[in-house]
């Protein structure tokens, strides 16, 4: 335990060692803030849904910039700056210490989720029930904790692939459109459902749009055991996929090639 | 006319370089084919199924802006890393036309992104190419591209000066696709939002290459106003170019990252 939440700890301090805080507050807050009034002001002007669908799902999907760039950093940013060998020689388990990295951008992502949120809320004059702001802590965590391991498998084809940064901006636009988030899910063709069905945010996205709506937490609770479900199936993928590809780029010496 | 083979050139030569980069590609092609995608199942999905043209150009138009704002918000930078910056202003020319063709490859390059997505929706969503008036598309398309590297050319010059320009590309991206009205149309926007876009290159430009597809206005005028004001973007440009080229010299932070 103490290695998983400390490791990650030491990790995402140096992150910040050479991200400031203007680029948190510009990137991670208000990039966030306008993507939600670009998509609530689109969708008003189409009449495609209510304020309130943009401003929860965005508010969700907000977690996914820090969470699935930073699990992709936690693992090629060690390639990058000549530091995966010294982690790699440690003794202990690498599942652990990967894995650890996803918990501080998953509290990070919550922390933007949640002020996306409340501004947006502010802004746009939404209402939320006082009684269902315990389960949106908890979706918005959830939410963050899978869209973290999802970064975190990204990251781990780092390890295989020169351009990893590629793979994650286009998973980042492609969660924009296939989660729901923006276009309701019932006028997305069958295969974009299905596919966002193994995303992370699309079941979250729902619950917390339950919640609002003050259906309570146990309608929300089977899309949130869902997106608990994608989560720990992403971990899953995450430790395979950094346990083969470490063997291999020993097998072939290609650890630090970039 | 040395001058304008010094842009025509220089433009090419950037054009040749960002081409080579699979990411710039790849990114310009397939990201704006998904916000393509992503405009065509919102209007589909609203209650102006038949704009659907409007969308995919108007996705195209973001994407020649991301473009622009991303490579010419971080020209000078790229520069120093490629450790070209030094032989680039040792050249006997103002700095301003040195860079200017940078911001201009950015913004050609995010033509490659309006040609994908014109290609996806008509291929894809058999979204007719129905242009309102062809000719105007025809020039009010490379005449807002030239727009919007002028105005690419006063964000590389500003940029330079602040310590923390990424963070500001990163947040301009949503804020410009929403005051110009690019997708979303201005009448929507909250009144405040009216002078801001007013001021902006982007939105003539956007407007400009819209009425061109719809016939809904005259598109000269708006594409006049687009090159007014990225004219007044590319001298302003030159003039922080050249104080932020002479305080670089005087204190020796030319090459310094």
């Amino acid at each position: 335990m103490r290695l998983l939440t400390v490791g990650g700890v030491i990790a995402y301090r140096a992150l910040f060692n050479w991200t400031t805080p203007s680029m948190f507050v510009g990137t991670l807050l208000v990039g966030p803030l306008f993507q939600l009034l670009f998509f609530a002001f689109l969708g008003r002007q189409l009449g495609v849904a209510s304020d309130s669908f943009y401003i929860v799902g965005n508010a969700v999907l907000a977690a996914s910039v820090a969470c699935v760039f930073g699990g992709t950093m936690a693992v090629s940013n060690e390639r990058r700056y000549g530091t995966l060998g010294h982690v790699l020689l440690s003794p202990r388990p690498r599942t652990l210490v990967f894995l650890g990295r996803a918990v501080p951008y998953a509290g990070n992502g919550l922390l933007i989720a949640a002020f996306t949120l409340t501004v947006g809320s502010l802004v746009l004059g939404l209402r939320v029930p006082l009684g269902a702001i315990p389960g949106l802590a908890v979706t918005l965590a959830v939410g963050s904790l899978s869209c973290a391991f999802f970064g975190l498998t990204l990251g781990a084809l780092g390890l295989r692939f020169r351009d990893v940064w590629l793979v994650s901006n286009v998973s980042i636009s492609l969660l924009l459109l296939l989660t729901g988030v923006n276009v309701p899910a019932d006028h997305l063709p069958a295969w974009m459902r299905v596919v966002g069905g193994g995303l992370p945010i699309t079941h979250s996205a729902e619950a917390a749009r339950r919640l609002v709506a003050g259906d309570g937490f146990g309608a929300a609770m089977p899309a949130l055991g869902k997106e608990f479900a994608v989560g720990v199936a992403y971990a899953v993928v995450a430790a395979a996929l950094l346990k083969v590809f470490e063997a291999e780029s020993r097998r072939r010496a290609s650890l630090d090639t970039l | 006319m040395s001058v304008l083979r010094l842009i025509g050139r220089g433009t090419l030569l950037h054009v040749k370089q960002l081409s080579r980069s699979q990411f710039e590609i790849a990114t310009a092609l397939f990201v704006p084919l998904v916000q393509a995608t992503l405009a065509v199942y919102l209007f589909r999905a609203g209650s102006e199924p038949h704009r659907l043209l409007e969308a995919a150009v108007g996705a195209g138009m973001m994407a020649v802006w991301s473009s622009v704002l991303f490579g010419s918000g971080g020209a000078i930078q790229n520069q120093r890393w490629q450790g070209t910056l030094e032989m680039l202003m040792l050249a006997p020319r103002p700095p301003a036309l040195l860079v200017f063709p940078i911001t201009l490859a950015t913004a050609v390059t995010g033509t490659y992104a309006m040609i994908a997505t014109l290609l996806w929706g008509g291929l894809v969503y058999r979204i007719p190419l129905d242009v309102a008036d062809p000719l105007a598309f025809a020039v009010s398309v490379p005449a807002a591209i030239l727009g919007l590297g002028m105005f690419g050319l006063l964000l590389a010059s500003t940029f330079v000066l602040l310590p923390n320009a990424n963070a500001i590309n990163n947040t301009l991206e949503y804020p410009i696709w929403l005051v110009s009205g690019m997708l979303v149309p201005i009448t929507v926007l909250p009144g405040w939002t009216g002078p801001i876009g007013a001021v902006l290159p982007t939105t003539w430009a956007a407007r400009a290459v819209r009425e061109s597809v719809t016939g809904s206005g005259p598109v000269w005028p708006s594409l006049g106003v687009c090159l007014a004001l990225s004219f007044v973007c590319l001298v302003a440009g030159a003039l922080v170019m050249s104080y932020v080229e002479r305080r670089a010299r005087a204190n020796a932070t030319l090459a310094l990252a």
